[in-house]
């Protein structure tokens, strides 16, 4: 999932400042997931700005609504009628949905109330770990299930460097030698020969290196 | 080497120089272009540059040849680096190779390649290796380089890359600690090719963010046609610093007509490619062209950046068609 975080409340505050009619819009997708921007934190956070604003002393009126997804088109068509009665709005979805609002949306400004993160797992309860950079050309087939892009510090390749002591990564103790990581789950899986394999310099055409990607499927496309 | 001389000698504003008998013997000695780029900028004077592409490879014959044949001739030699997307020698390398020779290198930096550490290394190597003029170019779009499946980096935009430098002469680095002696630059930057006014203004909206940042004279994409040109010459001058003119060697017929097509800012006349076209001599007819556009342009800006791309035997020719 992408996952985020919820901005400081005084930078939100800031960005809404000139505004008094907020239409204040949730997803229900990934920022759902990793609770940064659902029904209920859309709730907490329309609560915090009417006391910030209380406090202030201006005037603030909150519309508050969750979308399936912000991200489709479908779904962003869904506000047409809460939009008149706003001055801005307040998008907690991911950097994607808060760009389809204000692509649709032309006349009225748009403002992120989340960080967008990274394509990640959970680990726990509470606790969200990056593990794909959308390279765009899937290493995991070679590398045991484990992505040397988004795991290793250093994006490395071909095994780990000297900073990897007891399979911890020099950069922190809290984060694991992606390499370590690989060697031990193709030794599990009695794959260690290709370890041995050197893998070339990675064509990053792929990954975002020639400029904004776009996948268009002629089978589906209008 | 001596240098034979037309007596009295006067510059472009018609003042008669040199003024005092030690400049005659430096002038005598090492011929009349010999005045750095920093100070013919400074004072008003005629700035004459010529591009030298770095070899892909290791072969540096061929710039040795061309800065000996350009010494005296010109006032700088500009030095692309790998900006344009083809990976080559790099323009730090090429420039010290011509400080070696005596030339005075103004050396482009770019973005696209390396992060602000690699930038600031290079920029403070470039002050030790004797180069202190620093051209901040835009850099081709790594799909459109000989490398495409290599990484981009834009750690730094242009703007944040002149602040940069700016930051390094004022004795610190981007992270704020103090450097051991501080370099010292002259910097300039470049204009995109320009097709219409709305693109002039925005480029000249970007321009006017580098001066800012600390860029202190401007480049202008090639002219072909000047009359046509003047109006945009006149929107430039409002950005108040020194305009530099490119001014491109058409190698042939097929060269003029791809830029025609394909630049549509380029404003290449139909009567231009006709001349080129009758000349019983087109490589030569190349060089005239070049030669008259920068006396055209003698009196309407700074200077002039001859881009002769691998024709650089053909300088000599340019400058003497261009009476410099």
């Amino acid at each position: 999932m992408i996952t985020a975080e919820r901005k400081p409340l005084e930078e939100i505050i800031e960005y809404i400042k000139p505004f008094k009619r907020i239409l204040l819009l949730g997803c229900n997708e990934c920022v759902t997931v990793c609770s940064a921007g659902g029904r209920k934190e859309v709730g907490l956070l329309a609560s915090g700005l009417q006391m910030a604003r209380l406090k202030s002393g201006t005037d603030i009126e909150i519309q508050q609504h969750t979308l399936e997804r912000q991200c489709d088109p479908e779904y962003v068509e869904e506000i047409v009628s809460m939009i008149d009665g706003a001055d801005a709005v307040l998008s907690m979805a991911c950097g994607c949905g808060v760009q389809q609002l204000a692509m649709r949306y032309k006349e009225i400004p748009v403002f992120p109330a989340v960080n967008t993160k990274f394509m990640g797992a959970s680990e726990r309860q509470g606790v969200w770990a990056e593990r794909c950079q959308g390279c765009g050309d899937c290493l995991l087939g070679i590398t045991g299930g484990i992505c040397p892009i988004s795991r290793c510090a250093k994006q490395l390749m071909n095994g780990p460097c000297g900073g990897s002591t007891t399979g911890k990564c020099e950069i922190s103790e809290d984060v694991d030698c992606a390499w370590q990581l690989i060697w031990d789950r193709l030794k599990a899986l009695g794959l260690t020969e290709r370890y041995l394999d050197i893998m070339p310099a990675k064509d990053w055409r792929s990954g975002g290196g020639s400029g904004p990607r776009k996948i268009i499927r002629e089978d589906l496309a209008e | 080497m001596y240098f034979t001389l037309k007596l009295p000698c006067t510059n472009e504003t018609g003042q008669v120089y040199p003024e005092t008998l030690t400049s005659w013997y430096t002038l005598i000695l090492e011929g009349k272009r010999l005045m750095s780029f920093q100070k013919r900028l400074a004072s008003n004077e005629f700035a004459v540059l010529a591009e030298i592409h770095t070899p892909k490879g290791i072969n540096i014959t061929k710039i040795v040849t061309d800065a000996k044949r350009l010494k005296g001739r010109i006032d700088a030699v500009v030095v692309p680096g790998m900006d344009n997307g083809i990976m080559r020698m790099s323009a730090l390398a090429g420039g010290a190779l011509l400080q070696q020779q005596g030339l005075e290198a103004i050396i482009h930096m770019y973005c696209r390649d390396s992060n602000r550490m690699a930038l600031q290394g290079d920029a403070l190597a470039a002050h030790v290796l004797g180069i202190q003029n620093i051209i901040v170019a835009d850099s081709a779009d790594m799909s459109e380089s000989d490398h495409n499946e290599a990484m981009t980096v834009n750690d730094l935009n242009e703007i944040e890359l002149i602040k940069a430098l700016v930051t390094l002469q004022n004795g610190k680095d981007l992270s704020g600690f103090d450097l051991d002696g501080s370099p010292d630059y002259l910097i300039g930057c470049s204009l995109p090719s320009i097709v219409d006014d709305q693109q002039l203004e925005a480029a000249l909206d970007t321009a006017r963010q580098k001066i800012q940042a600390g860029a202190r004279y401007v480049i202008t994409p090639p002219v072909f046609d000047v009359t046509s040109w003047e109006p945009t010459l006149k929107k430039i001058k409002s950005l108040d610093v020194p305009v530099i003119a490119s001014v491109f060697l058409i190698k042939s017929l097929a060269i003029a007509q791809y830029i025609a097509n394909s630049e549509p800012g380029a404003n290449i006349q139909p009567e231009m490619i006709s001349r080129i076209r009758k000349s019983s001599n087109r490589d030569q007819e190349g060089v005239a062209i070049a030669g008259e556009t920068i006396s055209a342009l003698k009196n309407s800006c700074q200077g002039v950046l001859i881009q002769t791309l691998g024709w650089e035997h053909k300088l000599p020719g340019i400058l003497d068609i261009a009476k410099l």
